[in-house]
């Protein structure tokens, strides 16, 4: 063990044995920077460590880890923790590079590492997916997948990513998902409806960290011309009201219709201005409505247009107002409604009372005083909220508008240069004309003089 | 610190392994086609159930068995793992337990015997911890014995475990009528437990006697391979 003990020190040494490996690059002698090597001497024949792998470090954890095992970093066990996952892996890797190149076995190293063996298969098939172990430098070795889910969790740059193009395959059952899907970014997982609901996925994930993503006949990515035309009309025709477009267009979601509008080419600007307007009106009529707190229902109810208009800020928005918006848009605009007016009554009741008090003895204003300006206070803090709010919007508004100038200027100048390219090529032909004019003349000439000959010829004898 | 006389009943606990990860120990000895596989290691039951077909599959691809064992290593670890299953449903008693934990192993080169007293109510136990500081306070260089005595306490507290359902139910049964502080002596006629009263009270001292010391001690042997040989020929009469 002692005799191994400067190889297992290990900042991996990344001395490419051949230099025909595709995956060692350069870049790959500044990971043996990163890591931490106590004092290693190259062996002679030195261990590869692919390049999308450089992240490995002997007292680190990577990111890439935390994603691909989250059991052991999500502390629900107390004795499956980050440091018993760092003894695993760490072990594993000493004994590959002791026995190196040999390639080390499952059950090898099963049979000297204490802990149950599904956690070792998982951490040993991680490091060998990642080229840790195992890796052989003449095959571009595609790893050995034991175990599909290693391939879906493992996910950015490995070798052989499985990717999954127009068929979503839950990570849970296995099965191809066809109505709704749940998908965690996180840990780049995706679920079938049944098993989100039924909790079917890895121990460390939370409920709330998927996304709900629809999926009707999955030919979400490309619209095709026909749509697109029937988008720009439904526009034309309804403006504002997505769901009319939605309607339109068929098969797409609201949301398809809103975001892809918002990408369509320089052409359709001039119909977006009569859309921008509207939003601005309903924009006035939020204004309008100057209410205590998150007030009226034309709020509420163009909120979810609002926020699906603006979809680019909705990160950036207040967050309250956009959990505002979706609660409303969930609940259905005429329950948001209800519940807003009633927020809004109760608190001008508050008010009016507070007024009633003021307003009933002049004399006693001062003793009051305290009253009235509690209700103004807050009040001129709600307006101020308002306030806030819309300057935000302003301003959101204000980037969009910057960046459709932008667009237009650069789509001025992309014209300029293809005039001048126009100018150009029209001179050419036009010196080229002048070549060919010049060219005609010299034979019509010389045609002359040569007819003029012949005739003297002919003349003379 | 509440008085040991009295709380010598604890309520009943569902069956679990009374350690912190709530593994299996799962032993294989398989023989087919004229070859022998033994094994022992330990499974997490609330693994889905594909792993063991997985892990069968990798195990006879590493050890170059024969495609047969396949089916039979995983109808094994199945069939031990509901076995588990079945007792998991069910109560046991657990009361104030310490019991001696022994060790009398081989493995490989190494023969490791000792003897330690284990707390049966202490869940957050770890026999891993336990077998992984053994290894390295005793300077034992061969990897394979720190899974070799995980397994081995595993072992143990696992069948005491069973036993302690099975008494349950036996108690439960005969004494339908009496309730109540029975169930504390049903727990510690189980003959193998230690009464903490009796250890800690007044008249003995936590010092342990010294008939007992050799017994608790741990010894480390490494064995030459003729020993090894020699005693690998004893066990094999033995089992036959």
């Amino acid at each position: 063990m002692a005799a191994k003990a400067s190889d297992s020190g290990g900042s991996g040494e990344i001395l490419p044995i051949t230099p025909s490996l595709s995956e060692t690059t350069s870049g790959v002698t500044a990971a043996s920077q990163s890591t931490q090597p106590p004092s290693s001497t190259s062996d002679v024949d030195a261990v590869c460590v692919p390049s999308y792998s450089r992240w490995f470090s002997w007292t680190g954890i990577d990111d890439c880890e935390v994603r691909s095992l989250p059991e052991f970093f999500n502390s629900k066990s107390s004795s499956k923790n980050p440091k018993f996952y760092m003894y695993l892996r760490n072990s594993i890797i000493k004994q590959y590079r002791d026995d190196h190149p040999r390639k080390i076995s499952f059950t090898d190293v099963r049979r000297t590492l204490v802990s149950d063996v599904v956690s070792i298969r998982r951490v040993f098939d991680f490091l060998e997916y990642w080229g840790l172990i195992n890796h052989s430098s003449s095959s571009s070795a595609k790893p050995l997948k034991w175990d599909e889910k290693s391939a879906g969790d493992a996910s950015s740059e490995p070798p052989t990513t499985v990717k999954e193009t127009a068929k979503r395959i839950c990570n849970g059952c296995k099965s191809i998902c066809s109505v709704a899907c749940f998908v965690c970014d996180k840990y780049e997982l995706t679920l079938c409806a049944r098993c989100y609901v039924r909790g079917n996925y890895r121990v460390g994930i939370n409920s709330t960290e998927f996304k709900r993503v629809e999926l009707s006949e999955e030919s979400k990515k490309v619209w095709s011309e026909k749509e697109t035309l029937q988008l720009m009309e439904a526009v034309m025709h309804y403006g504002d009201d997505w769901k009319k477009v939605a309607t339109h267009v068929t098969g797409r979601t609201e949301k398809d219709c809103v975001s892809q509008f918002v990408k369509l080419p320089f052409g359709e600007q001039f119909v977006k201005e009569s859309d921008s307007e509207d939003s601005l009106e309903a924009f006035d009529q939020i204004k309008g409505s100057a209410d205590l707190e998150s007030g009226g229902s034309d709020k509420e109810g163009s909120s979810p247009n609002k926020r699906m208009r603006l979809t680019p800020l909705a990160d950036a928005s207040n967050p309250i107002m956009a959990q505002a918006a979706f609660l409303s848009a969930l609940a259905g605009t005429k329950v948001a409604e209800a519940a807003a007016r009633a927020a809004v009554t109760a608190l001008s009741d508050v008010d009016y009372e507070a007024e009633k008090n003021a307003s009933g003895d002049p004399n006693r204003q001062e003793a009051n005083g305290g009253e009235i300006t509690n209700s103004k206070r807050a009040w001129a803090d709600a307006k101020s909220l308002i306030q806030k709010e819309e300057q935000e919007v302003e301003g959101a508004i204000k980037e969009i508008v910057e960046v459709e100038m932008k667009k237009i200027r650069d789509r001025i100048v992309h014209f300029e240069k293809l005039d001048l390219e126009m100018e150009r090529s029209r001179k050419q032909l036009e010196d080229m004309k002048n070549l060919l004019f010049t060219d005609q003349l010299n034979i019509f000439f010389h045609t002359r003089k040569a007819r003029k000959s012949e005739d003297r010829v002919d003349v003379q004898t | 610190m509440k008085a040991l006389g009295s709380s010598g009943w604890k309520g009943p606990v569902k069956f679990r392994m009374p350690t912190a990860e709530n593994l299996v120990p799962i032993r294989l000895d398989i023989q087919s086609e004229g070859q022998r596989y033994k094994d022992a290691f330990t499974w997490n039951p609330s693994d889905p159930d594909n792993e063991v077909v997985v892990f069968a599959k990798r195990t006879v691809k590493d050890l170059k068995l024969p495609s047969a064992f396949i089916t039979q290593i995983a109808q094994s670890i199945q069939s031990q793992l509901s076995d588990f299953r079945a007792y998991e449903g069910q109560d046991m008693y657990t009361g104030e337990k310490i019991i001696p934990i022994k060790l009398d192993l081989r493995v490989n080169h190494t023969l490791i015997k000792d003897q330690f007293l284990w707390d049966l109510n202490n869940f957050e136990s770890d026999p891993e911890e336990f077998a992984r500081t053994l290894c390295k306070d005793l300077g034992v260089e061969d990897p394979e014995v720190g899974p070799a005595v995980a397994f081995a306490i595993r072992e143990q507290l696992y069948e005491i475990a069973t036993q302690s359902v099975a008494s349950a139910k036996e108690s439960r049964l005969s004494k339908k009528s009496r309730r109540g502080s029975d169930h504390g002596s049903a727990s510690k006629a189980s003959g193998l437990s230690m009464d903490l009263v009796k250890l800690f009270s007044f008249k003995s001292s936590v010092v342990r006697k010294r008939k007992d010391l050799d017994v608790y001690e741990p010894v480390v042997d490494l064995l030459t391979s003729e020993e090894v040989d020699a005693l690998e020929a004893r066990e094999e009469r033995h089992a036959r």
